[in-house]
């Protein structure tokens, strides 16, 4: 026995050191923050599953490089109707899905009636698995008959007419997004139930192997029909690391190439790192602070004013936002093309803000608030307890916040609770002044300001009552000249603003890292990118 | 041994069932409705009526238990919310990656943990004693979390010699046979894989060996020094016998047995330290899979992974049990 044991703790000692791995620059390794839930795009609602779901799959059009503009993808060319409901899309010729079936007219048609159709055998398979087209029915106003898209037709093999019931102003920039990226009819017949785990699609990279907790394994797609754009790489990797600073770890120790949430913390490490590089992804989200309007106070604008001027904003961002922050003037964050930017933003004056507090009655401050009931309470100011990008670190600015009101006599109790409450809290309008925010999904302002805003009333955002505000969000929503939404979603933003609806409190441009040879990388707001431009210098 | 076998595996029953009753119980002690915490702040009530029928939240909490024990007899641990898949296999399919750090980890713990305590108490009050008693206390107070970001970091970042986490290198490929990799790569004949896995296994296997091995460590220490002043050994001294024949032939013996019962009980801790080591290492087993689905609410999941250790940890301490009777042979149990 004792003659085996050395000789067996050598030999792995030897296996151990034999193999050095270095990773050849043909792949390129992505370090995410989980694992995918799904790959059938029509059915996912995360990042993490749409990053990989984008590089398998296209859509009709799609998002320009680090921008929301809407551009050619799939479909090379559309028109539209004077009454803006008929759209025709001209589509690329002879490309071909990963499983070698032609994309064509028909196969837009199939994948439009798969979503929408909820009796059909492969909506109704989706169903089977727990799953919906969830974002078909937000985007588009529901399922069957009460979808807003009336009807879907193959002119012929490359046309694609689309009839909507009724216009609507994000229709581009909806299809833009990861769900309607178009999948082969034949896989998805083929595969039913289990279509989810393997996706067949057009895009610049095919799918190998998904390895259950660990990674998804993509190659490229060698006959990717658009020759310029062609993927650099001949293989892609996104592997499953959850925990951050391990993240890090292994993008400094060479074993990923880049890696998606970056501690705030971490910035300043991997700047001053020589191997490594940080890409801010351009603002898609906001961070707010929401008065209950059945607070009797805050239906007050001059209170609403000196919550706003008492509030050190620039401070907390520079502070707790790691340097990827922005002090947000609106709701639509700078990257959307309805942001106002002639919006005078309010200044920091907290003697302005003791003036305002005298003027509207509470010369000593304020301490207590009353519900329209009638009932009284001490101010509780409420944060989350979960943190987001818009937040990164909800209690701290909460704390920092609560610290700005009490030094202009406005004393708050700070409050939180488990998530779940908190979000039943907010949306049965019980939180009298609470901290919460957005993130866009399609760069459309409609996604964002109208989401909110063109409900007056709604006890989900605290009774904040603005009919002329909604009639102007609800009229852009119809429209599909762009610059005349654009001018209106402004105008929405100065009627927010003047009413001090809201205070906006920042917006965060989410840190990726990457090794210093990865270029190419090009971040959306959307979180829609393609590793196809990626490569190694 | 036959009859106390039969008994003590009887007492088992009531402790699963006790065990499936706390873990139904998770999804309803959880503050808030589990479908709004589950979707977050962009749940429509279309989506959370629909999460709601699906797990079964709209019946009375009675009905809710009998139909979770009926499934559970059958084999039945529910589908993942997330993901839809069946629980059950999932389980089986992550399983083994867990053994085999758990195994590896334990193997360390024994082969240090044991060897250092037994000289520890030989040399009682040496340099080695101090230095091996402190190593000890470091290994048990030590958070796991933390020492797995130090070595990843020293070993993987700092040095460059071993990988900071997962349990294969993107550039080596294995078919998985029964999922314990060092077994498959044997298997398959594939150095390259057995060598990447081997690899892998280093930092996470020692991250999670320490607590164990802190732990035998100071029992086979104090275990061997009570033995050791007991009559028979000075008989077996004052006979003439050889010190290494009187601790490893006749001390040992009897010192191992509760070292034995304590390395039992350190597997209910492997697999709770396995979340941690899991997580920090990327590995892929059923650790790093509850921590997820505990961040997802993915309840099922949550639940069925839970009562799955359970079962084991209760298993494993019935058949140290059952060893401890065969060892011992005075241990008469009636």
């Amino acid at each position: 026995m004792k003659h085996i044991i050395g000789p067996i703790i050598l030999a792995v000692f030897a296996l151990l050191l034999l193999t050095t791995p270095g990773i050849a620059q043909t792949t390129f390794i992505f370090g995410a923050q989980g694992e995918p839930v799904d790959l059938d795009p029509a059915i996912i609602t995360d990042g993490i599953s749409s990053r990989i779901t984008r590089q398998i799959y296209e859509g009709l059009v799609k998002y320009k490089g680090d921008t929301t503009e809407v551009v050619p993808a799939l479909a090379e060319k559309w028109t539209v109707s004077p009454d803006g409901t008929v759209w025709t899309f001209t589509l690329q010729k002879n490309v071909k899905f990963h499983d070698g079936t032609p994309f064509d007219a028909a196969a837009v048609v199939w994948n439009f009636e798969r979503w929408r159709f909820s009796k059909g055998p492969q909506h109704e398979n989706v169903l089977k698995i727990g799953k919906t087209f969830e974002y078909y029915g937000k985007q588009f106003g529901g399922f069957d008959e009460k979808s807003i898209i009336s009807k879907v037709e193959a002119v012929n093999p490359t046309t694609v007419r689309i009839t909507l019931n009724s216009p609507q102003g994000p229709f581009l920039n909806n299809l833009g997004m990861f769900v309607f990226d178009i999948a082969s009819p034949t896989a998805v017949q083929k595969h039913g139930t289990a279509f989810s785990k393997n996706p067949v699609g057009t895009g610049p990279f095919k799918f190998v192997e998904w390895k259950v907790g660990q990674e998804v394994i993509l190659e490229a797609n060698k006959d990717y029909w658009d020759k310029a754009n062609a993927p650099k790489v001949q293989r892609s990797v996104i592997r499953n690391i959850k925990d951050s600073s391990q993240r890090l770890a292994a993008l400094k120790a060479g074993e990923i190439h880049g890696m998606e949430g970056l501690n705030p913390d971490d910035v300043k490490v991997v700047r001053n790192d020589p191997n490594l590089q940080v890409i801010l992804r351009p603002t898609n989200t906001t961070g707010y602070l929401a008065f209950n309007y059945k607070v009797k106070e805050f239906t007050d604008k001059r209170v609403r004013q000196a919550v706003a001027n008492a509030i050190n904003r620039k401070a907390i961002v520079d502070a707790l936002y790691g340097g990827t922050g922005m002090v947000a003037s609106q709701f639509q964050p700078p990257s959307l093309w309805g942001y106002n930017k002639e919006l005078k933003d309010h200044p920091f004056d907290p003697q302005r803000a003791r003036d305002l507090l005298r003027d509207a009655g509470f010369p000593q401050g304020l301490k207590e608030i009353t519900w329209e009931d009638g009932r009284k309470e001490p101010l509780q100011f409420w944060y989350m307890p979960v943190s987001r990008p818009y937040y990164p670190n909800p209690k701290e600015i909460a704390e920092a916040m609560a610290a700005d009101l009490a030094r202009v006599g406005i004393t708050v109790q700070l409050q939180t609770t488990d998530w779940a409450v908190y979000l039943d809290k907010r949306k049965n309008g019980q939180l009298p002044l609470y901290m919460l925010g957005w993130t866009g999904d399609n760069g459309d302002p409609d996604n964002f300001v109208c989401y909110f805003f063109c409900q007056p009333g709604a006890s989900t955002e605290a009774f904040y009552a603005n009919q002329p505000l909604a009639e102007t969000l609800l009229q852009a929503q119809k429209m599909t000249d762009q610059p005349r939404r654009a001018e209106l979603y402004r105008k929405a933003e100065q009627m927010i603003q003047d009413d001090i609806a809201r205070l906006f409190i920042a917006n965060n441009q989410p840190p990726l890292a990457f090794r210093k040879n990865v270029r190419g990388y090009v971040a959306n707001p959307t979180g829609s990118e393609f590793f196809n431009t990626v490569y190694f210098q | 041994m036959g009859q106390y076998a039969i008994k003590r595996f009887l007492t088992i029953v009531p402790v699963l069932a006790g065990i499936s009753l706390i873990v139904f119980s998770f999804i309803h002690l959880i503050p808030g409705d589990p479908a709004v915490t589950m979707l977050g702040e962009r749940a429509t009530p279309e989506r959370v009526a629909e999460i709601r029928a699906q797990l079964g939240l709209d019946k009375p909490l009675s009905t809710q238990y009998a139909i979770y024990i009926g499934k559970i007899l059958q084999g039945d641990l529910g589908a993942s919310i997330l993901r839809g898949d069946p629980v059950l296999r999932d389980l089986v399919r992550r399983f083994p990656a867990t053994v085999e750090l758990a195994i590896s980890a334990i193997l360390i713990a024994i082969s240090v943990g044991v060897p250092m305590g037994i000289i520890s108490a030989v040399w009682r009050n040496s340099l080695f004693d101090g230095v091996s008693r402190l190593i000890a206390l470091a290994g048990v107070s030590m958070p796991i979390f933390w020492l797995g970001l130090m070595l990843a970091w020293f070993f993987g970042v700092v040095l460059g010699w071993l990988p900071t986490g997962f349990r294969l290198g993107t550039d080596v490929t294995l078919a998985p046979v029964t999922n314990f990799q060092v077994l498959d790569s044997l298997i398959a004949g594939n150095t390259t894989a057995l060598a990447s896995s081997l690899r892998h296994l280093v930092l996470p296997a020692v991250a999670l060996s320490t607590i164990p091995m802190a732990v035998i460590a100071r029992m086979t220490r104090a275990s061997l020094l009570e033995v050791l002043s007991q009559d028979y050994i000075r008989t077996a001294e004052s006979k003439g016998l050889p010190q290494r024949s009187v601790i490893l032939r006749h001390a040992m013996r009897n010192a191992l047995l509760p070292v034995m019962t304590v390395t039992g009980l350190q597997v209910g801790r492997l697999l709770a330290g396995a979340i941690l080591t899991e997580t920090i290492f990327s590995w892929p087993g059923i650790g790093l899979w509850i921590y997820e689905s505990i961040q997802a609410r993915d309840y099922p999941i949550v639940q069925g992974a839970t009562l799955f250790i359970a079962t084991i940890f209760v298993t494993v301490n019935l058949i140290t049990d059952l060893l401890y009777a065969t060892v011992d042979p005075r241990i008469r149990y009636d």
